[in-house]
Formats: structure tokens, sequence, C-alpha cells
């Protein structure tokens, strides 16, 4: 417990306590009845319409129903999970956890969200012709590749922004 | 030029990144046949533990986890669960940890093996969890009469917990918790090293 303490009052130990509170809190958030039916359901079936726009774009007349991305050869249903929404709060509770001017935060936010937006849209579709093309790859593509690309994408999300944006005004 | 070391340190982390990911996923297929019925004896222990009689059972076959009870009915539901969503959270620690400038230097390895056992222990008993909400809940009659509402929400809301917040988060803050130094030169922030580095040697 002391040895804890002491982890805690340190940097490192400060950013990993408030890391894990900010994180618990927002997932807690998240799993409430009234936040999942009226924020992260729409959520979900907002980004199943940017997957399918980007799936139409490539031809592929897709279309939504819920949360329900479907073409004429293949469809996929997005939980949650597979959303995104994961991803943005292990990023926002990393800015959030860093000590940086809360402006420079802000923005770290704004950037990361619209980042990890386009990553997951590039993930949905990528699984979509996976599930088209080698249908017995899909479970190892999805979980395997993709979680561990969205985790990995993350950090080196939050380490950029840590780099360019929190501390660039302290490294000249 | 202490700034465009920091930049070069980063550089390097992000180079060795993609290569990092290909040896996690390697280590991860290596790992997998011992891993996975490792697994499923520890996970159905631990359900077991309180049990009597115990018959809670979680059995290999293949890549998936078979979830059920061996007091049942032979035909009853049994629960089939691909064992890749609780343990591919190994991949992107090892290509983070792999990824870092010397992971092994200065009692790396340990703090790469009490990691990898911490995580070991939250896919056992996120393993175990599933179990125990299917057995609270999809049992039917039998779920009803032996699990109450409150042991089915206590194990809902656990096993959502094990399931998304750690399952996605915990590999990161193992890296942080085990590797401080690499990680806060990494960000540029290595001149507090040597606070953490007093600490450690003071106690």
């Amino acid at each position: 417990m002391a040895s804890l303490r002491a982890f805690l009052a340190t940097p490192v130990g400060r950013f990993v306590g408030i890391y894990a509170a900010v994180l618990s809190v927002g997932f807690l958030v998240l799993a409430l009845r009234p936040v999942n039916d009226h924020v992260v359901n729409p959520y979900t079936t907002f980004v199943a319409h940017e997957a399918r726009l980007a799936l139409n774009l490539l031809g592929e007349g897709a279309t939504v129903t819920g949360q329900v991305l479907s073409s004429p050869r293949y469809s996929v249903a997005i939980f949650n999970g597979c959303n995104g929404l994961e991803a943005i709060l292990i990023f926002v509770s990393g800015v959030v956890a860093f000590p940086a001017p809360w402006r420079t935060k802000v923005l770290g936010i704004v950037l990361g969200f619209a980042a990890i937006q386009v990553f997951n849209v590039v993930r949905v579709v990528s699984l979509f012709y996976v599930g088209i093309h080698r249908r017995e790859w899909f479970t190892v593509a999805h979980v395997l590749v993709w979680q561990s690309l969205v985790i990995v994408f993350g950090v080196v999300l939050w380490l950029v922004w840590v780099r360019r944006y929190a501390l660039a005004g302290t490294q000249r | 030029m202490r700034s465009q070391e920091r930049s070069a340190d980063l550089r390097t982390f992000l180079r060795r990144l993609p290569l990092a990911l290909i040896a996690g996923v390697a280590i991860w297929v290596i790992a997998r046949p011992i891993y996975g019925p490792f697994l499923c004896s520890a996970g159905q222990g631990l359900a077991r533990l309180f049990e009597v009689p115990p018959a809670s059972a979680i059995v290999l076959q293949g890549e998936d986890a078979l979830l059920g009870r061996t007091d049942m009915r032979a035909g009853s539901g049994w629960l089939k669960l691909p064992l890749v969503f609780l343990h591919f959270n190994l991949v992107p620690f090892l290509a983070l940890v792999l990824a870092l400038p010397h992971p092994f230097a200065g009692g790396g390895w340990r703090r790469l093996l009490v990691a990898l056992a911490i995580l070991a222990g939250s896919h056992v008993a996120s393993l175990t969890l599933q179990l125990k909400v299917f057995e609270a809940g999809s049992m039917g009659p039998w779920s009803q009469a032996n699990y109450s509402d409150l042991e089915r929400n206590v194990y809902g809301t656990l096993r959502y917990f094990f399931d998304i917040p750690v399952t996605f988060a915990l590999p990161l803050l193992l890296w942080v918790g085990s590797y401080p130094q690499q990680v806060l030169a990494l960000v540029g922030l290595g001149h507090l090293t040597a606070e953490i580095g007093g600490r450690e040697a003071h106690r």
C-alpha cells in the first residue's frame, strides 16, 4: 500500500491514477442505460452511416437498418466495442490526464475524435470486404488485427498529441 | 538538441512499431496452444472455488471455450466463446513493449513478466465472469432458482467492466506502469525519470 502511494505521488503515478479514474468513470457512464439508448446507440448508427457512405463511394450499394450495414454481398452488425467509442475514450482519458493547458486538451480531443472516426470507418469498410472475400478470416481480422490496431492507434495519436501540442511550448 | 533527440526517440518507436506488432502476433500465435488450455483450466478452477458440488465447466474446443455445467442434462445449452476475444490484448501490449528502446534493460524482463501475469489474471477473471453470467441468466428456470437479480446485475456489470474497459485499457496502463522511464522519455519528459529513479532507489 505504501509503495502504491509512493508510485501515485510520482508524475507517472499521478498520470496513471487520473487516467484510470477518468477512464473508469467514462466507461461507467457509457454503460448506463439512458446513455446507451440516447448516445451510444445513435452514435453507432451514425458510424454505420459513415461506413455506408464510404462503401457506396466504392460502388457497394450498401444500406443501413438500425446498426446493421448491408449490401447485396454481405452484412455486418456494428455493436458496442466496434463503434470506436472505446478508442475515443482511451485517447480522451490520456489527454485529460496529461498535464497541459485546457485549450490544448480541447484541440487534442477534437482532432483525436476526428482521426479515430476516420480510422474506424477504414476498419469497418475493410472488415466488410474481409467478410465478402475471406469470411473465415473475419473473426481474426475483426478481433486480433483491428482491435489491436485500434489500441495502438490510440497510443500513437496520444504520443503525437503530447509531442506536437502539449509539450510544444516547453521544448523550444 | 535535446528536443531533436526526443523526436528521434519517438521516430524510432514509431518505426519499430509495425515490426513489434508482427512480433506480438507471432508470440501470440506461438503461445496460443499452451495459453488456451491454461485459461480454460484456470477459469474453471476459479469458478469452482466456492461451488458445492463443483459443476461449472469450461472446456476447450479448438480455438473456442465451451461454457456450461456438468450437472445439467446432456443436450443442455453450452455457450461457445472464441478465446481470441479475451486474450487478443496480449498483441498490442507486447507490440508497445517491444517497440520501446531497450525494453529488457534494467529489470525490464521482470517487469514484463509481472505485467503479463496481471494481464493473464484479467483473462482468467473475464472468462470466469462469462461463465457466471451465462449460468446466472441463460439457463432458464435453473438460473432463476440459483441466482438472484442482484447477482445477475453484479455479474453483468463485472463482465462489461472486464469485456471492454479492462480489455482495452489494461494493456496501456501496464505499459505505462511497467516502463515509466522509457514512456516518459518517449513523450519528451525524460527529465522526470530522475525523480522516479530516485524514489525507487530510496525504497
